[in-house]
C-alpha cells in the first residue's frame, strides 16, 4: 500500500474520533508547549545576560575581585545587587570571597599596570550602596568612585551622557548619574536634572554609632539609558563620583574592583595575564574574564534548561500514555475492521504502519500546535516579566525560539507519539484475521 | 480447464481450550475455473474451518491444499497475505468499513494492491454499476440497504480480479427477496463474467441454486450433488 494511502486511511480513523483525537493531541500540545516556553524563556534570557554581559566585560578586559573563587560562589546573591553597607565584590555576579580578609586598594593600580606589557591600563572601582537625596525624597542607588576619563574609555558605548556633560577633569563634587537615579519609574517623571544639586548619602557602617555621612553633589550629566540588568560595567542605577572624592567621602582607600584592559583579546594574553596577576596577589583574588563568565553562564543555564525542560518532558511522557491508552482503545474496537483488512490482502506490516501513522498524525498536529502555544505562552510571560507583574520593576526577555528547540519538539513529538503506539501497533498487525474477523 | 481449489485428505485440527476439536477430518475436493459450487452443512460441520481454508485465512493441521496450483502449508504470514489478494472474499455479514463510502470500500483491496488512484476509482465505479449501484456510489454503508452493502461487498470482492469468489452465507443476514437477487446477481457473474464462486452455506435452498452442492457433515463431505437448473 502506497505511503499516502497508508496515510489517508490513517487520517479518516482520526476523523471518525473527532473528539478522541483532539483530547489526544491535547496531551502532545501541553507537553510540547511546555517544553517550548520554558525552553525559549530561558533561551531569550540567557542571550539577553550574555549580550548583557559583553556590553559591560568586553573581551579584552578583565575584572580582579578580591577572594579566592568569588566568580564560584553564590551568583544568585550577586544579580540582586549591592544590599547591605559593605558589598563584598565589585561585580555583582561574584560571590562573597569574605573569608580571606584580603583587600584591594586603590594604589594597586600601579603594581598591576607594570605587572605585564600586555596590560594597556587598569582602573580601580570604588562601589557603595547609597541614597540620592533630591527634594527631601531618598532613592537608593549604588555609589561608584571611578575614573571618569578612564572609565568612559573602558565604556565608550555605555558611558555616555543623554543630557548634560561627563567632565574630563570633574570637581570633587561633581556626579554624573545613571538614567534610573532620576526617573526611577521611567516614565518621564524626574526627580532632577542635569544642573541641579543632589545630596549623597553613605550610611557608614564601620563606626558605632553607625552614621549617616552626606555631601552636596552637582549632577554634571545624566547617562544613557542602558538597559539590561547591569551585572558589568555602567548601570542605570549608579552615581558615579570621581575616584578622589570617593576615597575621601568613604574614608578608605581600598576599592571593590580594579578592571584591566589588554592589549589584545586573544586567548592566551588573557589566560596569561590573569595568571600573573592571580600570582601576583598570592592566590587572594579571582580574575574574572568574559570568556569565563560567559562559560560559567552557559554552564547554569545548560543545568536550568535541562531541569525545566526534564520537567516538561514528563507531561509529554503523560500525553504518550495517554496515546498508548486510546490507541490500544482503538485496537480492540476495531479488531474486526483488522480481520478484514488482512482478509482483503492488508500485509502485517502495513496494519503496524496504519497504526502508527494515526500516531504520528497526532503527534505531529500536536508537535505544531504545542511548539506554536508554547511560543504564545513565552511572550506572554515575557510581557508580564517586563510589566512587573511577578514583583520588583520588571526586566525584559525577548524569548528565543532558536532552530534547534523547534525542530527538536517536533521530533520529540512525534517521536514519543510513535514510539508509545508501537506496541498497540504491533499487537493490531500481529492479529490473525481468522480470530479477528470471527470478533464482535 | 486449470484447477481452482484441491485438497487432498484435508485435515484441520485446533484446540477449544483445551480440548482439541477436529473440525475438518480428511476432505478431498476439487474445484475448477468457471464453477460454481457450494459447500452446504449444518452449523459445526466444519463448513467455516473450511472456508477459513479455502480463504487461506487459515493453515490445515495435514493434506494438502492447492490454491490456485499453490501449496499453502509451506507459505508464510506474508505469502498467504498475498495469496488472499487472489482471492474475493463476501461475508455474511458485509464487513465493509463504515466509514468509508461505496466507491471508498470497493477501491480499498486495490489501494492495498497498489494500484493507482486513478485506475482504481475507475474500475470501483464500472464494479459499483455491474452489481447496479450506480446511484449509490458515494453512499457509506449505513445509508444503505443489508441487500445493497452486500453487493457493495460482492464489488469489493471483484476489485483485483480474482480467480474465485469465497462467500459465506452471503444471504444470511437479509431479507429472502433480496437474496432472491443476490443470487441471481451471482449466477450472472458466474454465466456472464465467468466468475468462479465457491459459496458456504447452511441454507439447502440457496445451495441448490449452485451448480454442483457438497454436503458436509461432521467434518467430511458426505455426499456430491450437481444441480438442475
Amino acid at each position: 500500500m502506497k505511503t499516502y494511502d497508508i496515510f489517508g486511511y490513517s487520517f479518516s480513523a482520526i476523523k471518525l474520533r473527532k473528539l478522541r483525537a483532539a483530547l489526544t493531541t491535547l496531551g502532545v500540545i501541553i507537553g510540547i508547549g511546555a517544553i517550548v516556553a520554558l525552553l525559549s524563556i530561558t533561551q531569550g534570557l540567557q542571550l539577553s545576560i550574555t549580550n548583557d554581559l559583553s556590553r559591560g566585560l568586553s573581551s579584552n578586559t578583565l575584572i580582579i575581585v578580591p577572594g579566592s573563587n568569588a566568580l564560584g560562589s553564590g551568583v544568585g546573591n550577586g544579580v540582586s545587587g549591592g544590599s547591605g553597607s559593605r558589598p563584598r565584590t565589585g561585580l555583582n555576579l561574584g560571590g562573597s570571597g569574605a573569608s580571606s580578609g584580603f583587600r584591594l586598594y586603590v594604589n594597586y593600580t600601579n603594581q598591576i599596570d607594570a605587572l605585564s606589557p600586555d596590560i594597556t591600563s587598569s582602573l580601580a572601582v570604588i562601589q557603595q550602596s547609597g541614597y540620592v537625596n533630591a527634594d527631601g525624597l531618598n532613592s537608593s542607588v549604588t555609589l561608584y568612585g571611578v575614573n571618569f576619563n578612564q572609565y568612559s574609555q573602558l565604556y565608550p558605548t555605555t558611558f555616555v551622557t543623554a543630557s548634560g556633560t561627563l567632565p574630563s577633569n570633574p570637581a570633587d563634587n561633581e556626579i554624573v548619574v545613571g538614567a534610573r537615579v532620576n526617573d526611577p519609574g521611567e516614565n518621564g517623571t524626574l526627580l532632577f536634572s542635569a544642573g541641579d544639586n543632589v545630596g549623597i548619602v553613605w550610611t557608614n557602617g564601620t563606626t558605632l554609632p553607625v552614621v549617616n555621612e552626606t555631601y552636596t553633589a552637582h549632577v554634571s550629566g545624566v547617562l544613557q539609558k542602558i538597559g539590561g540588568f547591569g551585572l558589568a560595567g555602567p548601570s542605570d542605577t549608579g552615581v558615579y563620583m570621581p575616584l578622589s572624592q570617593a576615597e575621601n567621602f568613604f574614608g578608605a582607600t581600598q576599592c571593590e574592583m580594579i578592571i584591566v584592559q589588554l592589549k589584545n583579546s586573544n586567548n592566551s594574553t588573557v589566560t596569561d595575564v590573569s595568571k600573573d596577576i592571580t600570582n601576583y596577589f598570592g592566590g587572594q583574588v579571582t580574575v574574572i574574564s568574559s570568556t569565563a563568565v560567559l562559560s560559567l553562564l552557559s554552564t547554569i543555564f545548560g543545568t536550568i534548561q535541562l531541569f525545566l525542560g526534564g520537567i516538561a518532558a514528563i507531561s509529554l511522557l503523560v500525553a504518550g500514555v495517554g496515546i498508548m491508552n486510546i490507541m490500544i482503545v482503538s485496537l480492540i474496537e476495531r479488531t474486526r475492521e483488522i480481520g478484514i483488512l488482512k482478509a482483503l490482502g492488508m500485509k502485517s506490516r502495513t496494519v503496524l504502519s496504519i497504526f502508527l501513522g494515526e500516531s504520528a498524525i497526532i503527534g505531529l498536529m500536536g508537535a505544531f500546535i504545542g511548539i506554536l502555544s508554547g511560543w504564545i505562552l513565552a511572550n506572554i510571560v515575557a510581557r508580564l516579566l517586563a510589566s512587573g507583574a511577578f514583583g520588583g520593576t520588571g526586566f525584559k526577555v525577548t524569548p528565543l525560539l532558536t532552530p534547534e528547540v523547534f525542530l527538536g519538539a517536533l521530533a520529540f513529538g512525534v517521536a514519543i507519539s510513535i514510539i508509545f503506539a508501537l506496541y498497540p501497533a504491533w499487537r493490531a498487525s500481529k492479529l490473525k484475521p481468522v480470530d479477528a474477523l470471527r470478533y464482535e | 480447464m486449470a484447477t481452482l481449489v484441491e485438497t487432498v485428505d484435508l485435515k484441520k485440527t485446533y484446540m477449544l481450550g483445551k480440548v482439541p476439536v477436529e473440525a475438518v477430518r480428511g476432505v478431498s475436493m476439487k474445484v475448477e475455473a468457471g464453477d460454481f459450487v457450494s459447500i452446504l452443512g449444518p452449523s459445526g460441520s466444519g463448513k467455516s474451518t473450511m472456508l477459513n481454508l479455502i480463504g487461506a485465512l487459515d493453515k490445515p493441521t495435514s493434506g494438502k491444499l492447492l490454491i490456485d496450483g499453490v501449496d499453502i502449508s509451506k507459505l508464510n504470514d506474508n505469502q498467504l497475505t498475498d495469496l488472499r489478494r487472489r482471492i474475493g472474499f463476501v461475508f455474511q455479514f458485509f464487513n465493509l468499513i463504515p466509514r468509508l463510502t461505496a466507491r471508498d470500500n470497493v477501491e480499498l483491496p486495490m489501494a492495498i494492491a497498489d494500484v493507482s488512484r486513478a485506475q482504481r476509482r475507475k474500475r470501483a465505479v464500472e464494479l459499483l454499476e455491474n452489481v447496479g449501484l450506480k446511484d449509490r456510489v458515494n453512499h457509506k454503508p449505513a445509508e444503505l440497504s443489508g441487500g445493497q452493502q452486500q453487493r457493495v461487498a460482492i464489488a469489493r470482492a471483484l476489485a483485483n480480479d480474482p480467480k474465485f469468489l469465497l462467500l459465506d452465507e452471503p444471504t444470511g443476514n437479509i431479507d429472502s427477496k433480496t437474496a432472491s437477487e443476490i443470487v441471481s446477481l451471482l449466477k450472472r457473474l458466474n454465466v456472464e463474467n465467468h466468475v468462479s464462486i465457491i459459496m458456504v452455506t447452511h441454507d439447502e435452498h440457496l445451495a441448490r441454486e449452485a451448480n454442483r452442492t457438497l454436503q458436509m457433515f461432521d467434518g467430511q463431505f458426505i455426499s456430491e450433488a450437481v444441480n438442475q437448473q
